[in-house]
C-alpha cells in the first residue's frame, strides 16, 4: 500500500472557479450579490422590486437558480433586464462553475450589478464561493424568529440580512428585536434591513446599499 | 446534502492524486473537516459510501479528522465554553465581541492505495 500526502483544499476547483470570477468581476466593476434564504421568502418579489428602481440608473442582470422551471428568470426577463435560469437537476445549491457556463452561454452582457438568486435554501449554498462580493440573507417575517440560531452558517456569512414580508407583521407573531439579537450575537457587523416588497418599507435602504457598494467597488 | 457534492469532490481529488502515482485501488482517505463549515462527518461518510459503492473503490474508508473553531476575546481571551454546534460570537463571560480562529477547513490531507505491483501487501 502506498500512502501520499495532499493537503489541498476540498473545493479547490470551485474556489479557483470563483476567484477567475472575481477577477472578471473586478475588470468589469460589477457588483456581485449572491442571495441566499428559504424556498418562498421572497428573494425574486424583492429583485423585481430592485429592477423595478435601479433599471433606469444602472445596468442590472440576474442569474436564477433552480431545481426546475425557468419562471424566476421568466420574471425578470418580463421587467427588461437579461436573466440566466440555472437548472441544477436536484442539486441545492449553485456552484461557481455554473455561474461561469451561465455567462459564456447566456446573453447577460456586462452588468453593473449583477444578482445571483441561489437556490432555495439556508444550509447547501452556503459552502459555495460564487466571486460574489457579498452575501445576502432574506428571512420573511412568516417563517418564525428563530431561525437565525437554526440556520447560524449563513446568518454569521451574510453581510446583510433582509427581513421581507414586514406588511405582515401584524399579522403574525414574529419578534423583531429577538431576531436583531439573533443576528447581533451571531454577526455582530452584519447590517439588517425590514422590508416590505407590497408596502415599500425598507426598499430605499436597500437601494441606497446596492448604490453605495457599486460605488465603493468602482473606486476600489 | 451538500455532503454528497463535497464527497464527490473528494472522491474525485483522491482518484486524481491516486492515477498520478500509479495507483489502481483507493483504501484510506484522510480528510481534515473544520466545525464552521456546515458539512456533516457522519452524512459525509454516508455519502461517501454511497458514491464508491459498485466502484473499483469499494470498501475504501474516508477518516474524518474533526477541527472545532477556537473563540477569542479581547477580554477573557482563549473561551472555551460554547454549545455544540453553537456560533454565538459574542463572548458568554462579558458579552464583548468574540474572534473565532480556524474551523474553516474542507482539506484533503492524505490517500493511501495499492497498485498493481504489490496487491497482496498491507
Amino acid at each position: 500500500m502506498i500512502e501520499v500526502d495532499v493537503k489541498k483544499r476540498i473545493l479547490a476547483a470551485n474556489e479557483e472557479a470563483a476567484d477567475s470570477l472575481r477577477r472578471r468581476f473586478q475588470e468589469s466593476g460589477t457588483l456581485v450579490i449572491n442571495l441566499i434564504s428559504s424556498p418562498g421568502s421572497g428573494k425574486t418579489t424583492l429583485l423585481e422590486a430592485t429592477v423595478d428602481a435601479l433599471r433606469e440608473k444602472f445596468s442590472l442582470a440576474a442569474i436564477e437558480g433552480d431545481i426546475a422551471t425557468e419562471r424566476d428568470a421568466d420574471r425578470l426577463r418580463r421587467l427588461g433586464i437579461p436573466a440566466r435560469q440555472i437548472l441544477t437537476g436536484g442539486a441545492c445549491h449553485l456552484d461557481a462553475r455554473q455561474v461561469i457556463r451561465a455567462f459564456e452561454e447566456g446573453d447577460l452582457g456586462t452588468p453593473e450589478v449583477l444578482f445571483i438568486e441561489n437556490v432555495g435554501n439556508l444550509v447547501c449554498p452556503t459552502s459555495y464561493d460564487l466571486g460574489e462580493d457579498f452575501k445576502v440573507v432574506l428571512l420573511s417575517v412568516t417563517e418564525g424568529e428563530d431561525k437565525p440560531f437554526k440556520y447560524p452558517a449563513i446568518f454569521s456569512r451574510a453581510a446583510v440580512t433582509v427581513i421581507t414580508k414586514s406588511d405582515l407583521l401584524p399579522h403574525v407573531d414574529f419578534d423583531l428585536d429577538a431576531v436583531r439579537e439573533q443576528i447581533g450575537a451571531l454577526n455582530p457587523g452584519g447590517r439588517i434591513l425590514l422590508t416590505s416588497a407590497k408596502s415599500g418599507e425598507g426598499l430605499d435602504e436597500w437601494m441606497m446599499l446596492l448604490t453605495s457598494e457599486l460605488s465603493a467597488k468602482r473606486t476600489g | 446534502m451538500h455532503e454528497i457534492g463535497i464527497a464527490t469532490e473528494i472522491y474525485r481529488l483522491g482518484r486524481e492524486t491516486m492515477e498520478e502515482g500509479g495507483g489502481v485501488q483507493l483504501e484510506t482517505v484522510i480528510v481534515a473537516i473544520g466545525d464552521r463549515t456546515g458539512v456533516e462527518p457522519e452524512l459525509l461518510c454516508f455519502a461517501w459510501e454511497a458514491i464508491t459503492t459498485g466502484s473499483s473503490d469499494h470498501g475504501s474508508k474516508l477518516e474524518v479528522q474533526w477541527c472545532p473553531a477556537r473563540q477569542l476575546c479581547d477580554n477573557c481571551g482563549d473561551v472555551a465554553e460554547r454549545a455544540p454546534g453553537s456560533w454565538l460570537r459574542l463572548c458568554p463571560l462579558c458579552d464583548g465581541v468574540l474572534r473565532l480562529e480556524g474551523g474553516e477547513e474542507l482539506d484533503l490531507l492524505r490517500i493511501s492505495f495499492t497498485t498493481n505491483d504489490n496487491p497482496e501487501l498491507p
